[in-house]
């Protein structure tokens, strides 16, 4: 407490601590060699903590003292000094800094200029991340960095697959997040406004000081911080507010109710071909001709279904109602049709503040960040609201050591709404998808203003998505309190010697409910009123001690570092109950003491704990031969004594040719480097922390007994539940990465173009173990698998003006391929496959694939006509307009052999443009992101593609197009039938799998800064009004709601009803004072 | 001078600081990390701590626990309704075509080696074999036990451990076959060559729990000496080992009861067989017990969770999900002429057939069959105008989801009461369909028409009437009968003893036809159908039998395969996993 006292206090000084001073005002503009102004230019007295700013054209203005030395600074111009005379108006001119080069790059445990490095590193401007409002920062990276794919999707709040260079493990591929120094598993808690830099170190030359953790690429994120000057502080206010569309027109198109009649004539008339029956019209609904009629009542509680109106006395319905209100349904036909899609989505509202105070003295500096964001989904009841305060600071407590904290303070409060939580559970069957399974026939509510749903019968057993979404979610909530920082004293005895020791880690704590009603107007009604609540808290920390020392001799320099970290991950409990039907389903009085069948649940764990020592040379000679290694030595609780550590050495090295002789007349070619690394970097996120035990366990479900013979409760019975492996170790991945750095065209262009493969070796994997050993038991991880991830990564960077400098323009476009490849899984195992939705297993994970490869049959069109049936190969339900496989072994019998490899959800490209254009006081920025070469397993389509799933559903219009004799091999779809079997909708084929590349306009936004002139009068210096819009369009051959399909890495890119991103618009406001 | 020496000093000084900073560093990482580095496992428990008495019991608590399943797929049934009862023609799987249609090639006889379901239940059931051979493997091992615990114990997962096996032989015959001395390496490597190996293990750990195990238990829910004995005499009828089988079934009749010790008996009111309020009776020789309130409703009959009348609201059992519909044949078999069936399968002619609601809506007038019937059938079938339990009059086509795709029929044996909803069923769960019934995997009645069996291949027709008659008996008591609300009966039942059997083949017939009246429904028939070679006679009749009476999108151009549809595949993956290496371990069954 006493602490925290004294810190607030130091906050407060810091603040206040501003200055004032009075002379002559000078002022001028700063322009560059072009002539155009220069904003942003930092303008300080030498030997003083006085100091401005320019604005926007360029203009200061400061008081000053004749024969003070004004010193003029800005990134990539080279800083310029100017003694101060008795001109009252000084214009300054400054060069652009080939030099860019000095521009100070976060890496691991500490900083270089872009210079020195050798690696792979990429950063993304810290205003970038701010363009989109989204709920987590990792989805700005979209596009942004080349070699970093992101499958993002639309849900507030959802965590992106975020892949840096590829997949090199079967599972636990995220890249480990640095937050100021200290590592985590999600960024979700962040604020954009309070990030000041982010680096993604991409190799091992840049990653391997991460060493075990770094094979999933390493982002480094550092937070604002004040500046070491007496500057007044700064107030910097950002505010956006805005709406999210759902985007219905974009929706996939539903049979109208009296296309879904017709059809479900259709498909009887076709079953009875099939079968070479008479034709039966039977449907509770349509009636039992060949003319489908659509019904005045779905459906009247005591009469029944498909009822005429009058069939129906409404007013003895109504009666009953008014007796049995939750038992009684009166259900009116929607002859216009009911758009679920609409239904289930509404116009969502984002807003996001964040207010920044930056400052600091000589002897120390500060930034505090508020930050509340909120977002809605366009999904009924989808919601994130985050809240956060950040203090960092820093203070010299003597000239030789300062003591620093960042500590953030975060509330956040996430609703998923039923459509998944994360991308990482893209395939769940959502409500998105329950949407499409209701039949459009079927209103949102009934003739009592209760929800109409499936009691109406012959729409098989969807339930109605508006009621899950507005019964069941709207009163759940989740949410967690956590703070996230480090502290840290920084001892520099010395000049160029620095010793940092460092604590830094996360508290947090959670608590959701959930409700879940029972609803008798659905046809398979859930049992009882359920309720659940949890909770869970965990701590991690991490200790960080890090010597560094540089040292310059004639032409030579060299910095070394050496540190060692320990670390927990995070141990901690989780605490869960549920049960049901309690008295009143009132939720001030539903707790766990007044439910029924209470269950309850806990568990505990210890994290893992990692110990590391490591250490960093990197020498230069001339500031032109640059050569790194590093090396890092990791021990793990993860693994068992006999393999507890591990090595993970990198070495790399960079040339800058720019600097030879013979280069230095070449006028069109500014800076050449040329850089090349190897190393190693490792992995264990994708392997139990229990791996090297041999275990029995306990589980209700598979072994309990109720031994008494009692009909009342179980005993509890044990069985072997995990085989261990005291010997696996990590997975190493290998890097080598060649690339080169070049500035042309006098500094308007930028070229930077690394070529880089990554080889997983060791990897850690689950050999299946045959049933016969027990499968109750989990297998033991091993390191047997290979897998290989190649690429190229480009970035251009073009900038320039038109029209003697008043149009100022930059254009960045980010490229990267790549190529992924499962090379090896263990002896004589060739694959292992993914999941399976509705007895569709489409995913195979195979030697020779990629990760997720889909694996199916091949369709060769469809059966035209009985011949066709029978010259065919021997094929399982094989029929007229029926599927019609590939022999591929051509052995004449369609068998799981003739299944084939018919894509891979793994992009083959992704890329971003970024166009900004300055004009005056006008900007304009667009944003366009594209992924091609993806391959979508549209797994939508067989619930609504295909008459014979869920029959009486909602289906697509895919049923319009669906096999005739006049389309045949040209139809959209089989034929519209019942039977189901390998030759309809019983096998996984390429019918269900589409291009998923696209391309998207991510963001186009115009902003207009207000003339710092004006503004001052009110007291501010910048203030900048801005309009976006964002992600309003979407370029794509895909036939389902939305391209962007993500999943696990072993199965992902599976759409069962995928949250779709849809556009938004956005005002914002910027203030700095 | 004296300013060179003191930056000299600055220098080593600056030099000595670094060195021993940053030595430091490298110093502090070699000590005690190893200690840092160890964290245990959370929330599980190690072999040793397994090898006390409680321990031990615990291990074969968790045997016990697969006996209806491990995985919670519905193929795991150890009512085998899908891979016994469907397949063998006494139901099909009801609901739609789409619904879990993963049991469709099994009702058509098309399967697919690469099916997850039948994976699920050769896993479930090797899991139960693997937890057996722990508990074998543990009392072996250990040193603490009680002679008496460790025998019971022992025979108890022998008895476990051969009932798995017979699960196993009966579905997939070629099954890898090893016991607790097995190396856990070798297991995978054991051959699939033929059912030899099974039957020799089966018939030794029967015998040994027939020994050693007591005849009754004071927890209800273990085996005792009289259910292995019947087992046992169970695998020698389905080896065709009569002589033995008829030797041990009548020692059982003779001495068997149950775990209360119960004498073996029918139960007066057939209706009592399938009540959770009369569990462990006098009839259940070996059962799986159910319960409520346990966490899980895996140990409340989950694997029947489906198979209720479809959308019944509240005046009905379940409310899901029209699964298991009995079949049209199935019906017609309950049809009587002077109170006995017809055995010459003319019970499927139209003019025979039973009068179903099929094409008449729910709405519409309908009269029931107003002709002889076993009274059995409103037992074992759910049909219009019946009454369903205690629920209402089954009211027809408003209970069946697709009655033109799977016929008129719900399943009405292991359905709970009305009275019992809530009592004796788990609510916990998604639908309500999970009772605390238990399901008998041999029960007396069973006992008696194998016995019979027995005695028919020995012979003894006469022996065979007597016990078939039995069994006649008790479905003859009108007092149980299904009434109507004022009290009359709820059909025309009708049903008589048989009076003699003039040949082995009349017994025969009468014998097979006993068995499914009785046991319908209870997992049996597809078994019972291929030990006795007519699998491909009655399933072909079967399957033109229900085309003929409508449904044709389901059943129209299947056919069963002989020689090939007699056996299910031996799981795809399970091939893969075993055969990756040099050596072919599995051999796939034949036609697959």
């Amino acid at each position: 407490m006493q602490k925290l006292m004294f810190k607030a206090t130091l906050l407060l000084l810091m603040i206040f601590s501003v200055l004032t001073y009075a002379q002559t005002t000078v002022s001028g503009t700063v322009l560059d060699s072009d002539g155009n102004p220069i904003p942003g230019v930092t303008v300080f007295i030498s030997g003083t903590s006085q100091g401005t700013i320019t604005d926007f054209d360029g203009n200061y203005s400061i008081d000053v003292e004749t024969n003070q030395i004004l010193v003029f600074s800005s990134l990539g111009f080279s800083t310029q000094n100017f003694t101060v005379g008795e001109e009252s108006s000084i214009n300054i001119s400054l060069e652009e800094s080939t030099e860019a080069l000095d521009e100070i790059i976060v890496t691991g445990y500490g900083t270089e200029t872009k210079r020195e490095t050798t690696g792979a590193i990429s950063t993304v401007k810290a205003k970038d991340l701010l363009a989109i409002p989204t709920g987590n920062i990792e989805q700005q990276f979209q596009g942004r960095i080349a070699g970093v794919t992101v499958i993002a999707n639309g849900n507030p709040g959802s965590t992106s697959q975020i892949r840096v260079r590829g997949f090199g493990s079967f599972g636990g591929n995220n890249p480990l997040y640095i937050v100021d120094g200290v590592p985590v598993d999600n960024i979700d808690f962040l604020s954009p406004n309070d990030i000041a830099s982010t680096t993604v170190l991409k190799d091992a030359a840049a990653a391997s000081i991460y060493g075990a953790r770094a094979a999933g690429g390493v982002i480094v994120f550092t937070t604002k911080q004040g500046e070491r000057s007496a500057k007044p502080t700064e107030v910097t206010i950002d505010f956006v507010t805005g709406f999210t569309d759902p985007n219905v027109g974009g929706a996939p198109t539903q049979l109208t109710p009296q296309q879904l009649a017709d059809w479900t004539a259709v498909a009887q008339r076709n079953n009875a071909a099939a079968n070479g029956t008479a034709v039966q019209y039977s449907h509770p609904q349509y009636g039992g001709t060949a003319v489908a009629t659509l019904p005045d009542y779905l459906y009247a509680s005591g009469v029944g279904s498909g009822l005429s109106a009058s069939q129906v006395n409404v007013a003895a319905v109504q009666a009953l109602y008014e007796s049995d209100p939750i038992n009684t349904f009166l259900i009116k036909a929607n002859k216009t049709g009911t758009n679920w899609y609409d239904a289930i989505t509404n116009t969502a509202a984002t807003s996001r503040i964040g207010i920044g105070f930056q400052g600091g003295s000589e002897k120390g500096r500060f930034y505090i960040g508020i930050g509340s964001y909120s977002q809605d989904g366009v999904i009924l009841n989808a919601k994130l609201r985050r809240h956060s305060v950040r203090m960092n600071s820093e203070y010299d407590i003597t000239p030789f050591l300062s003591f620093g904290e960042n500590i953030q303070a975060t509330y956040r409060e996430n609703r998923a709404s039923g459509a998944g939580n994360g991308i990482a559970s893209a395939d769940d069957e959502s409500q998105v998808l329950a949407a499409y399974r209701m039949a459009t026939i079927i209103p949102v509510y009934d003739e009592f203003g209760s929800y109409a749903s499936t009691k109406a019968a012959g729409f098989n057993n969807g339930r109605n998505p508006v009621r899950i979404l507005e019964q069941n979610y709207a009163d759940d909530k989740s949410y967690s309190l956590s703070a996230f920082g480090n502290m840290y004293l920084d001892f520099h005895p010395i000049e160029n010697f620095n010793i940092r020791t460092s604590i830094g880690g996360s508290v947090s704590n959670y608590y959701y409910t959930d409700y879940g009603y029972r609803y008798l107007g659905d046809s398979e009604p859930q049992n009882s009123d359920n309720f659940g609540e949890g909770s869970g808290t965990n701590i991690g920390w991490t200790f960080t001690n890090i010597a560094t020392y540089k040292r310059s001799f004639g032409s030579h320099s060299a910095k070394l570092l050496v540190g060692l970290e320990a670390l927990n991950t995070g141990a901690g409990r989780t605490l869960y109950a549920s049960g049901i039907n309690p008295f009143s389903t009132d939720k001030a009085y539903i707790n766990m003491n007044t439910v029924s069948n209470p269950v309850v649940g806990s568990n505990n764990y210890d994290g893992v704990t990692f110990y590391s020592n490591f250490a960093k040379l990197d020498y230069n000679f001339k500031e032109k031969y640059y050569v790194s290694g590093t090396i890092r030595k990791d021990g793990s609780s993860r693994f068992g004594t006999n393999s507890r550590y591990g090595t993970f050495p990198a070495f790399s090295a960079a040339w800058r040719a720019t600097d030879e002789a013979f280069l230095q007349g070449v006028s069109w070619l500014d800076e050449l480097k040329i850089r090349g690394g190897w190393g190693e970097m490792g992995n264990s996120n994708n392997v139990d922390p229990a791996n090297q035990f041999s275990l029995f366990g306990q589980s209700k479900s598979a072994s309990y007994y109720p031994i008494s013979g009692g009909n009342n409760g179980a005993t509890a019975g044990y069985y072997k539940s995990r085989i261990g492996n005291p010997n696996a170790k990590w997975e190493t991945s290998e890097t080598t990465n060649i690339g080169f750095d070049a500035t042309l065209l006098g500094g308007k262009l930028d070229v930077i173009i690394d070529v880089w493969t990554k080889k997983t070796k060791d990897l850690l994997y689950q050999i299946p173990l045959a049933a016969t050993t027990g499968n109750s038991a989990a297998a033991p991880s091993v390191n047997i698998a290979t897998m290989s991830n190649s690429g190229i990564d480009m970035q251009f960077i073009h900038r320039g003006t038109v029209r003697s400098g008043t149009i100022g323009y930059e254009i960045t476009v980010n490229a990267s391929t790549l190529k992924n490849e499962i090379t090896a899984l263990a002896p004589g195992i060739t694959y292992f496959g993914g999941s399976t939705y509705r007895n569709i297993s489409p995913i195979r994970n195979a030697v020779g694939q990629s990760l997720s490869a889909f694996y199916t049959y091949k369709t060769d069109g469809y059966f035209d006509n009985a011949a066709e049936v029978s010259a065919h190969a021997s094929q399982p339900g094989a029929g007229i307009g029926r599927f019609k496989y590939v022999d591929s072994d051509g052995d004449n019998s369609i068998t799981p052999a003739d299944r084939q490899f018919t894509g891979s959800p793994v992009p083959d490209f992704t890329g971003g443009v970024n166009l900004n254009l300055r004009y005056e006081n006008w900007s304009f920025s667009t944003y366009l992101y594209t992924s091609l070469g993806a391959e979508i397993f549209n797994q939508s389509k067989w619930y609504t593609g295909l008459f014979g799933s869920f029959e009486g559903a909602g289906k697509s219009a895919l049923a319009l197009t669906s096999w005739n004799p006049t389309t045949l091999d040209n139809s959209g779809g089989p034929i519209w039938e019942s039977a189901s079997n390998l030759s309809t909708n019983g096998a996984a084929n390429d019918w269900y799998i589409e291009d998923g590349s696209y391309l998207r306009i991510q963001n186009i936004s115009l902003g207009y800064d207000f003339d710092r002139s004006k503004l001052e009068r009110v007291g501010i210096k910048d203030l900048r009004i801005g309009v976006s819009a964002n992600n309003i369009a979407t370029f794509t051959k895909y036939t389902g709601q939305d391209p962007s399909i993500g999943g696990v890495d072993t199965n992902f890119g599976v759409d069962v009803g995928n949250y779709p991103v849809t556009p938004s618009y956005m005002l914002t406001i910027n203030i700095r004072k | 001078m004296k300013n060179l020496n003191i930056m000299k000093f600055t220098k080593m000084i600056k030099i000595k600081t670094i060195s021993v900073a940053m030595l430091s560093l490298i110093v502090l990482s070699v000590s005690c990390t190893d200690e840092f580095l160890e964290i245990g496992a959370t929330g599980s428990l190690a072999e040793a701590q397994m090898s006390t008495q409680a321990g031990v019991d615990g291990v074969l608590i968790g045997a016990y626990s697969a006996l209806n399943g491990v995985y919670g797929n519905r193929f795991e049934a150890p009512s085998h309704w899908v891979t016994g009862s469907v397949a063998g023609g006494e139901a099909n799987k009801g609901t739609d075509p789409g619904d879990y249609s993963s049991i469709n090639p099994v009702q058509r006889y098309e399967h697919d080696p690469t099916q997850g379901d039948l994976n699920n239940l050769w896993r479930g059931r090797y899991e139960g074999v693997s937890r057996a051979n722990s508990v074998i493997a543990l009392i072996a091992g250990s040193t603490v036990l009680q002679a008496a615990d460790a025998t019971r114990m022992k025979a108890e997962a022998q008895m476990l451990r051969g009932h798995f096996y017979f699960d196993l032989v009966k579905h997939f015959k070629n099954i890898p076959v090893f016991d607790e001395n097995v190396a856990a390496s070798d297991v995978a490597l054991t051959k699939n060559t033929s059912d030899a190996a099974a039957w020799t293990l089966i018939e030794s750990d029967l015998q040994a729990a027939y020994s050693a195990l007591p005849e009754t238990q004071s927890q209800l829910g273990r085996v005792n000496k009289w259910a292995a004995a019947s087992l046992l005499a169970k695998a020698y009828l389905y080896q065709k080992k009569f002589t033995e089988a008829n030797t041990l079934f009548t020692t059982i009749i003779a001495n068997g009861k149950s775990p209360a010790g119960a004498k073996y008996a029918l139960l007066d009111n057939f209706a009592s067989i399938y009540d959770a309020s009369q569990d462990n009776h006098a009839e259940a020789v070996f059962d799986v017990e159910a319960a409520m309130n346990t966490g899980s409703v895996q140990n409340a009959n989950y694997f029947d969770d489906l198979n209720y009348p479809y959308n019944t609201g509240s005046n009905g059992p379940g409310n899901c999900c029209g699964f298991f519909q009995p079949s049209f044949q199935m019906g017609n078999k309950f049809r009587t002429k002077d109170g006995l069936p017809l055995l010459d399968g003319t019970h499927d002619l139209a003019a025979n057939r039973v009068k179903t609601d099929y094409g008449v809506e729910a709405g519409d007038a309908f009269v029931e069959d107003a002709g002889e019937l076993d009274p059995r059938i409103d037992f074992s079938i759910g049909r219009r105008g019946i009454p369903y339990l205690d629920w209402i009059e089954h009211p027809g086509k408003a209970w069946i989801r697709s009655q033109v795709y799977a016929g008129p029929y719900s399943p009405k044996k292991y359905i709970y009461y009305k009275a019992q909803e809530g009592t004796l069923t788990d609510a916990s769960s998604w639908t309500r369909g999970y009772s605390t019934m238990n399901y008998t995997i041999i029960r007396y009645a069973d006992v008696l028409l194998m016995a019979a069996e027995a005695k028919i291949e020995s012979g003894d027709n006469a022996g065979a009437l007597a016990l078939i008659n039995q069994v006649r008996t008790r479905a003859a008591n009108s007092t149980y009968w299904v009434k109507n609300s004022d009290g009359s009966d709820a059909a025309n039942y009708k049903i008589s003893n048989y009076t003699a059997f003039a040949s082995k083949s009349d017994a025969t017939a009468a014998l097979r036809m006993e068995r499914t009246l009785e046991l319908g429904g209870e997992g049996h028939r597809f078994f019972d159908l291929v030990r006795w070679g007519v699998a491909k006679s009655q399933l072909d009749a079967y399957l033109q039998n229900e085309v003929a009476q409508g449904l044709v999108t389901k059943f129209g151009g299947a056919s069963f395969v002989a020689g090939k549809s007699e056996l299910y595949p031996i799981p795809q993956i399970q091939m893969d996993i075993v055969n990756g290496g040099d050596e072919v371990i599995y051999v796939q069954n034949t036609g697959y």
